[in-house]
Order: C-alpha cells, then sequence, then structure tokens
C-alpha cells in the first residue's frame, strides 16, 4: 500500500512545480493550484513524559487513497528535547520569478533547544530527509540569540525570529541566514525600545514589517504564570518596521485590549496596508492599515468575552493563541483554545468582521468533548487553510508547559488533527465527519502535534513582492 | 575531588555517585539515567525533578517560581549536589510542577524572583 502511495499523485507534486521558482505568480493562481495531497505536522515528546525525539509527520490528506486521515511517515530529530514548535520553508512566492530557487527545505526550529533543523521535503515528499542541523550551541555564540519562532524567507535568504537572547531574557531578535542555511548573523539593525517578540510579517510594496510580542523565553517556556502578565513580563504592543532599514519606526501601544498579541498577518494582496493580529489573553483581533495620509492606524475589530465556568471563580478567556487569513483575504480564521471553538469571520470589510462560521472541538466548556470518536484533550489550537480555502486542518497542543497546565489529560491522550469543510463562497463551518488524526495512538505514545504545512505552499508563508 | 550519592526514589532506589561540581544532569546521564531536558540552561522547566532529601546549589535556574521551590523542585540542569540526596525524576514527580494559573493563582511571595537579582554562582 505504501509504495502504490510513493508511485501515486503525492510524491510528484512539488516536481510538477519546478518549471519556474516556487509558489504562485499571485495569490489568484495559488487558490487554482491542485488540492493538497499531504501535509506536514510537528509533533512533540518535549514535556510528555516520552523520552523520545519531537518529529515531523506526514499525514496523507488525499480522500482517494487508501492511507487517507493516516500518519504515513515519522521523521525523528536526533536529539530530544527540542520542542519543535512553528516551521517555515526556505522559499515561498516571493522567489516566484528566480528560476533557480525551489520549496526544498522546511525549517523546524526547536524553541527549547535552540536547534534548527532543515528538512528535505522535495527528494520524496512523502517521506522527508533530515538535510542539516544548524546547532543551538553555535546561533547562541555567533549571534547572542535563542527561542527561535516564525521563520519567514527573504528572497533567497531566511529569517527567523527569536524570542530571546542567549540567556533566554527578551527581547532577542532576529537571525539571518544564508540559502545554504549558514548564519550570516542579526538581520535587524536595531530592536529600538521593543520589550518582547514573536511572530513577523511583512509587505514589500509598502517598505513595513509588523512585529508583536509574547515574552522572554525564560518567561513563557515553564508556564503561564497569570501574576507576570501584571507585572510586565508578557507583551502588548505591535511594532511597525521600516522594512528596508531593518528597525522598528513605530509602535502601538494596545493596553488590556492586546495582552499577548500573538499572530500577525498581512493581507496576502501584495498592494494591501491591512493586516490583523489575535491578542491571546484579551481574546480580541486588533486591525491595523495605512489611512491615505499615509498613518498607520490600529482598532479592535473582534473581542470574545470570557465564558462562565461552573468550576472557576472567574469567567475563562478564550485564548486567542493563532488567527489566518484565507488566500483570497476573505476570511479571518481564530480559534478560542480554552473555549474550544473554532470560527471563520468574513472580512470584506476589515473594520466591520462579521461571524459566519463556528465549530466546536474540545476546550474546557464542555460542548465538544468528543470529535469524530475521539476524546478530545486541550482545543482548537494551531491550523492551516487549504489555497482553495475549503479545507481548515487543525490541531489542539499549544506548548507543552501551557499543555500541562490547562489540560493535564493531553499526557494520555495525546493530541489530534481534525478537519473542517470552509466554505468560500457563502461562509459557513462544518466539522468533516470523515477526517481525524489521532496522535493519542502513535507508535511511540500520545505525542502532541502543533503547526502544519503543505509541500507546494500554504497559506501562512506566501508573501509576494 | 568531592563527590556526593544521589538517590533516585522512584527508580527503585537506585544510587549514584557524582561529582559536587558537576550539573546533576550531565553526572546522571553519563551514568545512563534517561533524564528530560530542553533548554540546558535553566530556563525551561523541562529537566525539573523533586528533591526530597539533601541540598543543591541551583541560583542559576531561572525556570521556577518559588511556590515550585518550595514544594521540592529542583533544575538539574544547572543543579550541583551539595550534599547526599534523593531525587524523584521524570514527569511522575511534576505533581505540583503545573497549575491553572486562573484556578490556583499564586500569592506576592511566591512569584518567580528577577532573575537580574540572582548571584551567579560562578565557575
Ligand atoms: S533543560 Fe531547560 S531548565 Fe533544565
Amino acid at each position: 500500500m505504501r509504495d502504490a502511495h510513493r508511485n501515486g499523485i503525492h510524491c510528484k507534486r512539488d516536481s510538477l512545480m519546478e518549471c519556474c521558482g516556487p509558489g504562485f505568480a499571485s495569490p489568484a493562481d495559488a487558490i487554482n493550484a491542485p488540492r493538497e495531497t499531504l501535509l506536514y505536522t510537528i509533533a512533540i515528546y518535549t514535556g510528555t513524559g516520552i523520552q523520545k525525539p519531537d518529529y515531523l509527520a506526514t499525514v496523507d490528506v488525499d480522500p482517494e487513497s487508501p492511507t487517507y486521515s493516516q500518519v504515513i511517515h515519522r521523521l525523528e530529530m536526533p536529539g530530544i528535547g527540542d520542542e519543535l514548535h512553528h516551521m517555515g520553508w526556505n522559499a515561498c512566492s516571493s522567489c516566484f520569478g528566480e528560476a533557480g530557487m525551489s520549496r526544498k527545505y522546511l525549517l523546524l526550529p526547536g524553541v527549547r533547544s535552540n536547534n534548527i533543523h532543515v528538512v528535505d521535503t522535495a527528494t520524496d515528499p512523502c517521506a522527508p530527509r533530515l538535510h542539516k542541523v544548524i546547532e543551538g550551541a553555535e546561533i547562541r555564540a555567533k549571534t547572542n540569540l535563542s527561542g527561535p519562532h516564525t521563520v519567514h524567507c527573504l528572497g533567497s535568504e531566511i529569517i527567523i525570529s527569536m524570542l530571546g537572547d542567549a540567556r533566554g531574557e527578551a527581547p532577542g531578535g532576529y537571525l539571518h541566514l544564508n540559502n545554504e542555511f549558514e548564519i550570516v548573523g542579526r538581520w535587524e539593525s536595531s530592536m529600538g525600545d521593543i520589550k518582547f517578540g514573536y511572530d513577523f510579517w511583512y509587505q514589500p510594496r509598502h517598505n513595513v514589517m509588523v512585529s508583536s510580542e509574547w515574552a522572554a523565553p525564560n518567561t513563557f517556556m515553564p508556564g503561564f504564570d497569570l501574576e507576570e502578565v501584571g507585572h510586565l513580563k508578557y507583551g502588548r504592543e505591535l511594532h511597525i518596521w521600516d522594512f528596508e532599514k531593518r528597525e522598528p519606526v513605530e509602535s502601538f501601544y494596545l493596553g488590556e485590549d492586546g495582552l499577548l498579541p500573538l499572530e500577525v498577518k498581512f493581507h496576502h494582496d501584495p498592494d494591501s496596508t491591512h493586516g490583523f493580529c489575535g491578542a491571546a489573553l484579551s481574546s480580541n483581533v486588533i486591525h491595523w492599515w495605512k489611512d491615505d495620509a499615509g498613518k498607520w492606524q490600529w482598532e479592535k475589530v473582534i473581542d470574545v468575552e470570557n465564558e462562565p465556568h461552573p468550576e472557576w471563580p472567574i469567567p475563562v478567556p478564550a485564548v486567542m493563541s493563532a488567527i489566518l487569513v484565507s488566500m483570497d483575504d476573505k476570511y479571518l480564521y481564530l480559534n478560542n483554545w480554552l473555549h474550544g471553538d473554532m470560527r471563520q469571520y468574513d472580512i470584506s470589510d476589515p473594520h466591520a468582521p462579521v461571524l459566519t462560521g463556528q465549530v466546536w472541538m474540545g476546550g474546557l466548556l464542555g460542548k465538544a468533548p468528543e470529535v469524530n470518536g475521539v476524546k478530545m484533550a486541550g482545543g482548537p489550537q494551531m491550523f492551516q487553510l487549504s489555497l482553495d480555502g475549503r479545507r481548515l486542518y487543525v490541531t489542539t497542543s499549544l506548548f507543552s508547559t501551557w499543555d500541562n497546565q490547562f489540560y493535564p489529560e493531553i499526557r494520555e491522550r495525546g493530541g489530534v488533527m481534525v478537519m473542517i469543510d470552509c466554505d468560500p463562497i457563502n461562509g459557513g463551518m462544518t466539522l468533516n465527519p470523515d477526517f481525524v488524526v489521532n496522535f493519542g495512538k502513535e507508535p511511540n505514545g500520545p505525542s502532541r502535534c502543533h503547526e502544519a504545512r503543505y509541500p507546494g505552499g500554504d497559506c501562512t508563508s506566501d508573501i509576494w513582492l | 575531588m568531592t563527590t556526593y550519592r544521589v538517590t533516585i526514589a522512584n527508580r527503585e532506589n537506585a544510587t549514584f555517585e557524582v561529582e559536587a561540581r558537576r550539573p546533576l544532569l550531565e553526572s546522571l546521564r553519563a551514568q545512563g539515567v534517561d533524564l528530560p531536558y530542553g533548554c540546558k540552561y535553566g530556563g525551561c522547566i523541562t529537566c525539573a525533578a523533586k528533591l526530597t532529601a539533601g541540598t543543591v546549589n541551583q541560583r542559576r535556574q531561572v525556570a521556577l517560581n518559588n511556590r515550585q521551590i518550595n514544594a521540592g523542585y529542583v533544575i538539574l540542569c544547572v543543579a550541583r549536589p551539595m550534599s547526599d540526596i534523593t531525587l524523584e525524576i521524570g514527569v511522575d514527580s511534576h505533581g505540583e510542577l503545573y497549575r491553572n494559573p486562573f484556578l490556583d493563582p499564586l500569592e506576592p511571595h511566591e512569584l518567580k524572583a528577577s532573575p537580574h537579582q540572582e548571584p551567579d554562582d560562578g565557575p
């Protein structure tokens, strides 16, 4: 069965795309790309009690395949304790014009170990192989950085937000790699007055980058102490950068509306200045744009209310840890990790999002304790949308120590990946009844899946020049 | 060279001789004890174990808050023994390490100390 699979379209898809540079000429072309047949998600054992390396799982998402909705390959990292988390490509649509480039390598940083694993996903897309490891100790020694998070390519080079200095204290900075995955040094000219790092996204036509704030690695890695928010050890600002000068030029103080501003996404349309950030603890979506006078503005456009819980002395915050914008820029998706719902908003008017879909899966409010026969531990956390906007793949684990605090049962049950069918024309979401990947049943014991990506590009990596 | 004896209570009281100057994670792993770890500099809590007897020097750790310290947790990647000690290791010892921060808030004296106020314990 496995061989039949390997000879199928799965393993050839990427090579079909090597006529030009990687990715697509435009977001419209990306939407019309062939349907995804494979996806990659990281799965962790760090912090779970299982003394095994974290790994990159290949999940079969081709409904015609006999191994649909199963993990068909596991690439283990060389050692234990990395805590794989987010990933990024060596190249995206920003290199579309460069015939010599291809989207061949996926970079998998280990938040705790600082190691950055470069994985070749093109030679055999079903069975990715390790190409190179940039050792955490080398990164610390050469750049005084640690705590790798978001990976974006930048023409033929790569920048990675690093949330701490070599001792794990904020604000860290940006690691710059060349296309041979060698350390160039620090990318930024200055961090200005920025206190923390986390996610970033850039929009080259407007010479702008926006970055957000979590906390120092030494603050967030051991777990979440609410009191530390009050002591300003967690972020509450967004930063606008002069992308070419590589320095911050303006900051938005979001205050109580923007506690823990995590994921930032610009519109995919390279001419747009609109973008969004999910403030995890406030559980708000912040919208920013450049006004007619050329001034950057921000506003809160979505506010998810805390919900009462019979056993809680205070209402439960939603904890909106991720957001995603569809390739056509029409919908914004967000998760409420503690409540347990995924939501879809129509953002045709970015100033006034309209809720158009909602699906419950796990969470603390008890609305969907079981999904497709799997007892959930955790809530919706990370997600990836198909390029055509019709399939949203959702996983349940946030970060090992934070999982252990809010959903201790995840240790025995592991993480889950489910699929939500989305209607990109009229809006709306429904849980797909035929797809579920239960990482509680992995061969080495329950693991936890987090971010997912497709071989051919996805909705959270491609940027157009 | 000063050495101390480490007893691991939840590994059938297995004992190991370790050097006083070396971090416990390093010494125990070198003798084949399978221990979890992540950052290896005292910042991420992955290697936490519970000290049930004896004393260690763990001034370099920056992961634990004072409640966790009072519950006996030690950060093995930086902790060095100052006497014979008894440990419980791995996640089976982590029962009091993690707590829901909304249901069970910390008192002011239980907060994590600022790392800048911690004296360094030298080489
Ligand atoms: S390995 Fe990170 S605190 Fe010890």
